[in-house]
């Protein structure tokens, strides 16, 4: 027989090429997927960051307007209601059409498009507001004029090959905005009152701080209702339920509400909080409590988990010591389980952040200008301010869509280092 | 001499005859040697253990003697595990475990529903097969129990029983220069030794071990086998072990599981040299096991 | 009682090498054994050959007591045994030594045997030793048998058997005094049939320790030291 002549080492040296060629194409594959998932990501960032940035910054008209009390209509320096109407509008007008220097109505007009008058008008009543309205009145105050959201539009696209945006404007008023440009009164800035204002109608006045604030509220409610009942709730059912047929049906209808669609949690929320308990619409109290419902299976799964990876060992040892039961988890369990129990939290907190389709039963997608101050305040959030916006055929709006975006994702960031911190600075090591 | 626990009356000169009522049923399941001491620290009867269907322990009757070290033996699976965790009623920890018979600590029966764990485990300590330190300082480790069970009042109270146990484990020189760094950062022989520290810190009247020197070096478990003839001076000891070289080192006594029977309880140079059942022979010698 | 073969080791090298040992002791003994007969054979037959030849074994029967030592040691140090295995090994290291004795014992009646060659009359007490000899051959034959079928009652049987010699050797002894009283020029001669008896006695008596050896080995009892009435009680008492 010349196949036992043989040796094995040849036949194994047979086999080697086709077995390193497999698993050459093995790691080839897992290398493949990853940088198709790595390219998705890219392209997504760099769209989102590259649209998004612009979303921070406006262009703004140096403007030197003359605080004339006549034109404002204030009599009474001291009152505020008068400072409130005051026709500010006229005063902005005014400097505008001495700084382009036109006098008939035609001209006037086209002034007129190229700056946000009424925005421009808030911060000069905001001006007022602030500083002492005897003296200023009468004196000349430099400011920051918005401009209008297509100049902004067009100033910010002027490098791009078409120059989109241009066709809003006739030849006259471009030539206005060129010399402005020229004269280095036309100044290209972060918006900082974007940060700090509500939703508007206008984009230029339109801020993220309303949407921001409300998402706060939000995850506040959630936060302090899921993670102690969540916690609860997987201690009970790690250490103390007994494993019957009544603690597996638990178990199975955790796993699966889990998986329920979160509009399912939105139509439960518009049932109970707000039909049945007559809770007030739009609230981040509401919103926080249908988040928590919706967020409560992610946090039990994953801290049964980080309860269930505790070693018995700790366990036994603490028993075997006559450590009682709430002892062994109060002692043993829990500090050993907080990391893992504090990220899935963190998760869940996270994917309630990015929520939209539950908050609309429940009319969290209304649109409010103010900030909210409480959870009972009217809010919207995040996710419903940048779908409200996106939906928007203004430009303006679009572009501060794509800078709320990048803020949520901000926050989401922000929240998963909190994650690994927490889980850094609570793990010890066993 | 005759003795009433529980409801058995024992009587001690005739265990080996067959009038004696501490007999298991049936001639072949008799546990041969002495399973019953004058002076008993713990007796147990009629110990009869079930994991859900399934029965792990039959029928067992021994007695442990006060200051002295019991070695159980036995093939894998043969009970001697279950039925050292029936002492201190670890057992409790698992749902489908129950336990019939009589377990005396002293006077007290320690399997009835009623007794209350908490002090059954203070007096009953625990050493486990793999050193299981509590992922805090060296210290901690030892102060927690007597932390729970409130033993000291003030922290110089608590200072010394720290300083005693870890000088009854020998560990004391070891680690007296780094009691606040992590008891995990020690070697497994230190661990179990700090383990060992911190069951005797709470003073228990008996220390039950669980194969304790099964995942360390030789020279950590001699230290360990040296530890346990010291405190068999101040505890009673109930020892599980796999390694028969050990037990033969180590106890006083020695019982042989088989398949969940006490097949024979006798003094350890007895059971070395020349034991009274086959079976243990058998397993001794290295026939089967 | 048939413990020491319940069933084999777990360990097979264990098993042969504790085979080995009682073979090699075995082994050993037949040797002794024919030393013995033959030493006897060589002083009642007056055969100096046959006492040169019981001579040039005892080399080869120290080179086997080292053996069988370091085979016990061997088996100490690598297996640790318990039981019936310590008592075995230790048995057989205690009944080596007997054994190796037995050689020596035989050795000297085989010297004893030369010196009388060369004296010129056959002196008395030639069917005392003739007896004494044969009872002793037995003794040890039965002792092996025992020893190798873990035979009690065979090793008790030797322990009775040894009382019995030692009175026959005393008996002999008075009779040789008587002798030598009678007629002072027979002494040496005498001396020399003395040293054979003697050497008979003790081989009897390192039989007899060997015969305790077995007992501790099957019934793990300590008999030494002990009366033979006490002995038997013990033994039929486990």
């Amino acid at each position: 027989m010349t196949n036992q002549t043989i040796k094995t080492i040849d036949r194994v040296n047979l086999t080697l090429k086709t077995r390193h060629r497999a698993e050459k194409r093995f790691r080839l594959y897992g290398m493949v997927s990853i940088a198709f998932g790595l390219l998705c990501l890219l392209f997504l960032f760099s769209n989102i960051i590259g649209k998004g940035m612009r979303g921070f910054t406006y262009h703004y008209l140096i403007l030197s307007v003359e605080l004339d009390a006549s034109v404002l209509g204030i009599t009474d320096p001291n009152d505020l209601d008068q400072i409130l109407a005051a026709n500010y509008s006229g005063l902005i007008k005014k400097a505008a059409y001495r700084y382009f220097q036109v006098n008939e109505r035609k001209a006037k007009k086209k002034v007129r498009k190229l700056l946000a008058i009424d925005g421009t008008g808030y911060l000069l009543q905001n001006k007022l507001k602030q500083g002492n309205v005897s003296e200023l009145l009468g004196t000349k105050v430099t400011i920051l004029a918005l401009v209008d959201d297509k100049v902004d539009y067009y100033l910010k696209r002027l490098g791009e090959p078409d120059e989109p945006g241009k066709q809003a404007f006739d030849d006259q008023q471009l030539r206005w905005i060129d010399t402005a440009k020229e004269a280095g009164d036309l100044k290209h800035k972060i918006n900082w009152a974007f940060f700090s204002t509500g939703d508007s109608s206008h984009s230029e006045e339109a801020g993220i701080r309303g949407a921001v604030m409300g998402s706060f509220y939000l995850l506040l409610v959630t936060f302090l209702l899921s993670f102690p009942i969540g916690i609860a709730a997987a201690i009970y059912l790690e250490e103390y339920a007994p494993t019957n047929r009544w603690t597996d049906l638990i178990e199975v209808n955790i796993n699966n509400l889990a998986a329920v669609p979160s509009i399912i949690f939105g139509l439960l929320g518009l049932a109970i909080f707000l039909s049945f308990f007559g809770f007030p619409r739009s609230t981040p109290l509401v919103g926080g409590f249908v988040l928590t419902l919706m967020t409560l299976p992610t946090i039990i799964i994953s801290s049964r988990a980080a309860i269930k990876a505790v070693p018995p060992s700790i366990r036994q040892a603490a028993y075997g010591i006559g450590a009682s039961k709430m002892q062994v988890t109060l002692h043993h369990v829990l500090p050993l389980a907080m990391p893992g129990m504090l990220t899935g939290t963190i998760i869940g907190l996270a994917q309630a952040l990015g929520e939209s389709a539950p908050l609309l039963m429940i009319g969290m997608a209304a649109f409010i200008p103010e900030v909210p101050n409480g959870v009972s305040d009217p809010a919207t959030a995040l996710p419903m301010q940048i779908f409200q916006w996106f939906r928007n055929a203004d430009a303006g709006f679009n572009e501060k869509a794509s800078a709320a975006i990048l803020v949520l994702l901000m926050f989401l960031i922000s929240m998963n280092i909190l994650a690994v911190w927490a889980r850094r600075r609570l793990e010890r090591r066993w | 001499m005759t003795e009433i626990k529980g409801d058995i009356v024992v009587d001690q000169k005739t265990t080996m005859t067959t009038n004696n009522k501490v007999v298991l049923d049936g001639d072949n399941d008799k546990t041969v040697g002495e399973p019953f001491v004058e002076n008993a620290k713990m007796s147990m009867r009629h110990v009869n253990v079930f994991y859900g269907e399934k029965q792990a322990i039959f029928d067992v009757n021994l007695d442990i003697a006060s200051n002295q070290v019991v070695a159980m033996i036995g093939p894998s699976g043969c009970g001697k595990s279950t039925f050292l965790r029936c002492l201190n009623r670890m057992n409790d920890t698992i749902s489908i475990c129950r336990v019939d018979g009589k377990l005396f600590l002293e006077e007290q029966d320690i399997n009835d529903k009623k007794m209350d764990v908490v002090p059954l485990r203070a007096r009953v300590g625990m050493v486990f097969q793999k050193p299981n330190p509590f992922p805090k300082s060296i210290y901690d480790n030892v102060a927690y129990g007597p932390r729970i069970h409130g033993l000291a009042d003030r922290r110089s109270d608590l200072d010394e029983i720290v300083e005693t146990s870890l000088q009854k484990a020998g560990l004391w020189d070891e680690v007296k220069d780094r009691l606040h760094q992590p008891g995990i950062g020690l070697s497994g022989g230190q661990q179990q030794r700090l383990c060992i520290a911190r069951t005797i810190a709470v003073s228990p009247e008996v220390i039950l071990m669980d194969e304790p020197c099964s995942a360390l070096d030789p020279i950590a478990t001699a230290k360990i086998e040296e530890l346990i003839d010291e405190l068999s001076q101040n505890y009673t000891i109930a020892i599980v072990t796999h390694s028969m070289q050990q037990a033969a080192r180590v106890s006083h006594r020695t019982a042989y599981f088989h398949l969940g029977k006490l097949i024979e309880v006798n003094e350890t140079e007895k059971v070395f040299t020349n034991p009274d059942h086959s079976l243990t022979e058998a397993y001794i010698t290295g026939r089967f096991g | 009682m048939d413990k020491l073969n319940i069933n084999q080791h777990i360990s097979q090298q264990y098993n042969s090498a504790l085979d080995d040992l009682k073979t090699e002791f075995l082994a050993l003994g037949g040797i002794v054994e024919q030393q013995i007969i033959k030493a006897v054979k060589s002083i009642t037959d007056v055969d100096v050959d046959l006492a040169a030849e019981v001579m040039a074994v005892e080399k080869e029967v120290d080179k086997r007591e080292i053996v069988l030592d370091d085979l016990c040691t061997q088996i100490i140090a690598r297996r640790q045994p318990t039981a019936s295995d310590l008592r075995l090994v230790m048995a057989i290291s205690k009944a080596t030594r007997d054994l190796e004795r037995m050689g020596d014992e035989a050795n000297k009646i085989a010297k004893m045997a030369i010196a009388i060659s060369e004296s010129e009359t056959l002196p008395h007490g030639f069917s005392e030793l003739r007896n004494l000899g044969r009872q002793v051959q037995d003794e040890v034959n039965i002792t092996l048998t025992a020893f190798a079928r873990y035979d009690v009652d065979m090793a008790l049987q030797v322990v009775d058997k040894d009382e019995e010699i030692d009175r026959e050797y005393a008996t002999a002894m008075r009779e040789l005094i008587t002798y030598m009283m009678e007629d002072p020029r027979n002494i040496s001669r005498a001396m020399s049939i003395i040293w054979s008896l003697r050497s008979l006695e003790r081989i009897g008596d390192h039989a007899g320790n060997i015969s305790e050896q077995v007992i501790y080995l099957v019934k793990g009892l300590d008999i030494r030291h002990k009366t033979a009435d006490e002995v038997a009680e013990q033994v039929s008492q486990d």
